[in-house]
């Protein structure tokens, strides 16, 4: 099992931290959608690489993928604007239908068939490389250090918009910087282990965090807890019964955060019954 | 390798009584713990789709452990990958694929992962259906601009009962040659598969008789070796091009095409979506043809004779 499961383990090991805490500013924010739309956004840039004839795996390609998730992360910072009728959330489910429905019109007429983009794109989590993980934790850590140096103004921006503003903080040159680093995760983390784990990596763990804690260190390192045990779990029951292992994961997460749930609602029942909530 | 551990086996159960055997036992014992494949006396063989593990199962039967990882109605083009098929090419002693880009889009990441020298191209473990075999529509520039061609040519060949002997045959001696000790058994297996479809083939020849040379419709270029056999026209596609979504300029065509060509059957696969075939199959009065290029893909067809005895008495009752 070790022979197969291995490298599978150390991606879930080494690369969910960064979103964990990508997920904690994605929930805070209300834009739960927005890796999807991001991932998408991406895909389109693939398919117009593909009507170019360009090839799959080289620079250029890349470059025209980040295009189009940095058009996407500017898009995203002027809308976010503060007090707008439009809810953020719509514009992000419009940008999402609209780049697939692009993405299928260039294929019709690129009319390659749609086996490279899907590799290309989705990856699967049983299959990762060890170079792939690698590569990707690599740039994990680069924007990591670079959230971590920039971390007052992230969390304010994120969690403290009206103080964000009212320091004088450009916002949405914040919100742009945010979401560009942002695209650039959500879309190798994709290409690594598939949109449903990247959308449950960066989600579950932080609605957990969320459930069991209120400060942010707190809700990290439960989050972080999460997204381990979820992962490994998941690879584990994944082996043990021969399912997919993307989809075996995100059940497990599932699991995981109805127990929470319920934990985090017999905790403040209990809390109410001593009368701590009372006494606040 | 095989055969030496097997004759150890059965030297020291023969004897048990004596000490040295005894010991040797246990030392064999700790020998096949480390190494359960070399131990085992059966191949393990992996077939990539059901076509060819139908084939491999009338040529090893119980003397082979056939694994196959795509399902009959899964579209061989997409096959989501479990653990367990990395554990199988890992543990395979000869894999049977079609060497003809069918399976490129899932099959060599898995190869990778697997990492088992054995069943690289080239070797002896590695049996690729179409080696051997003339495959038709090869595109004559390979720019891809014309759908999702297979630059090789068409890969869904085994549909051909004629094509399907040479790969039974191809498979026998793939299997004679890692696992000699049952060449005869594999040979005569052989043999009992091309006497029965040599049967079939008159059989199958005499049902279609009636209807060939008439034109059917179906949703993906599956079907050029199964028309070339029996003597029909498969070459009006619901797909514009391969891989590509049916479009409503397309189907207008189509449509066109069908009522001036009297065209009375559509042929769809399980994975296909029927309910475009169905809107077609509406406005031209034509029947919808339940296909599959798999055995088992069908109720009632676990055996390659089963399919193609089912696809040859479903299209022709449909054209009928």
């Amino acid at each position: 099992m070790w022979e197969v499961m291995f490298w599978p383990i150390v991606a879930c090991v080494l690369l969910p931290w960064l979103l964990v805490y990508l997920g904690l500013h994605v929930v805070q924010r209300g834009i739960i959608f927005i890796d999807i739309a991001m991932a998408q956004m991406a895909s389109l840039g693939i398919c117009l690489a593909v009507l170019f004839h360009l090839d799959l795996q080289g620079w250029a390609t890349f470059s025209i993928a980040l295009g189009f998730t940095l058009i996407g992360g500017a898009i995203f910072s002027v809308t976010g604007k503060r007090s707008s009728q439009i809810p953020q959330e719509a514009v992000i489910g419009i940008s999402y239908v609209v780049a697939a429905a692009a993405a299928v019109l260039l294929l019709s007429r690129a009319a390659e068939g749609d086996e490279e983009i899907k590799n290309m794109l989705v990856g699967n989590i049983l299959l990762v490389t060890p170079h792939e993980v690698w590569k990707c934790f690599a740039l994990f850590v680069a924007v990591g250090v670079f959230h971590f140096s920039l971390r007052r103004n992230f969390l304010l921006v994120s969690f403290d918009r009206d103080g964000a503003y009212q320091k004088g903080l450009r916002v949405r040159w914040w919100d742009f910087l945010f979401y560009a680093v942002f695209g650039l995760v959500v879309t190798s983390f994709v290409r690594i282990a598939g949109v449903l784990l990247v959308f449950s990596y960066l989600i579950v763990p932080a609605v957990c965090g969320i459930n069991l804690a209120t400060r942010i260190s707190h809700r990290l390192l439960i989050g972080w807890m999460i997204a381990w045990l979820g992962g490994i779990a998941g690879l584990f029951l994944s082996f043990w019964w021969d399912l997919p292992s993307g989809a075996a994961i995100v059940c497990t997460f599932g699991a995981l955060l109805i127990l929470i749930s319920f934990f985090a609602l017999w905790q403040h029942r209990r809390a109410h019954s001593i009368g701590i909530s009372d006494s606040r | 390798m095989k055969n030496y551990f097997r004759s150890q086996v059965v030297a020291g159960i023969a004897d048990p009584g004596n000490r040295h055997h005894r010991c040797r036992l246990q030392l064999l014992a700790a020998a096949l713990a480390l190494l359960p494949l070399v131990a085992s006396a059966k191949l393990n063989v992996v077939a990539t789709l059901p076509d060819f593990g139908a084939l491999a199962r009338e040529i090893g039967g119980d003397k082979i452990n056939l694994v196959v990882l795509a399902k009959p109605t899964e579209d061989p083009h997409f096959v989501d990958a479990r653990p367990s098929f990395v554990v199988s090419l890992r543990n395979a002693d000869v894999l049977i694929d079609g060497g003809a880009e069918l399976e490129l889009g899932w099959l060599p990441p898995l190869l990778q992962n697997a990492r088992n020298p054995k069943i690289e191209i080239g070797k002896p473990g590695r049996a690729q259906a179409s080696q051997g075999i003339r495959l038709m529509n090869v595109p004559t520039n390979v720019t891809r601009a014309a759908g999702d061609v297979h630059a090789l040519g068409n890969p869904h060949f085994t549909v051909d009962p004629i094509i399907a002997k040479a790969i039974a045959q191809h498979i026998a001696q793939s299997f004679s040659a890692l696992d000699p000790a049952n060449a005869a058994f594999y040979d005569a297996n052989y043999k009992k598969f091309e006497a029965a479809i040599n049967a079939k083939l008159q059989e199958w020849g005499a049902t279609m008789l009636p209807v060939k040379g008439q034109h059917v419709v179906a949703y993906h270029d599956s079907w050029p070796y199964f028309a070339h056999r029996f003597g029909l026209n498969i070459d009006i596609f619901l797909e514009p091009k391969p891989g590509i979504p049916p479009s409503p300029s397309h189907l207008t065509e189509v449509i066109a095409q069908m009522r001036a060509q009297h065209i009375k059957a559509i042929i769809v696969e399980p994975f296909h979506d029927r309910r475009i075939a169905e809107k077609v199959a509406s406005a031209t009065g034509a029947k919808v043809v339940e296909f599959s290029q798999f055995p088992g893909g069908l109720p009632g067809t676990d055996s390659y004779v089963k399919l193609i005895d089912a696809l040859v008495s479903r299209l022709a009752a449909a054209l009928k």
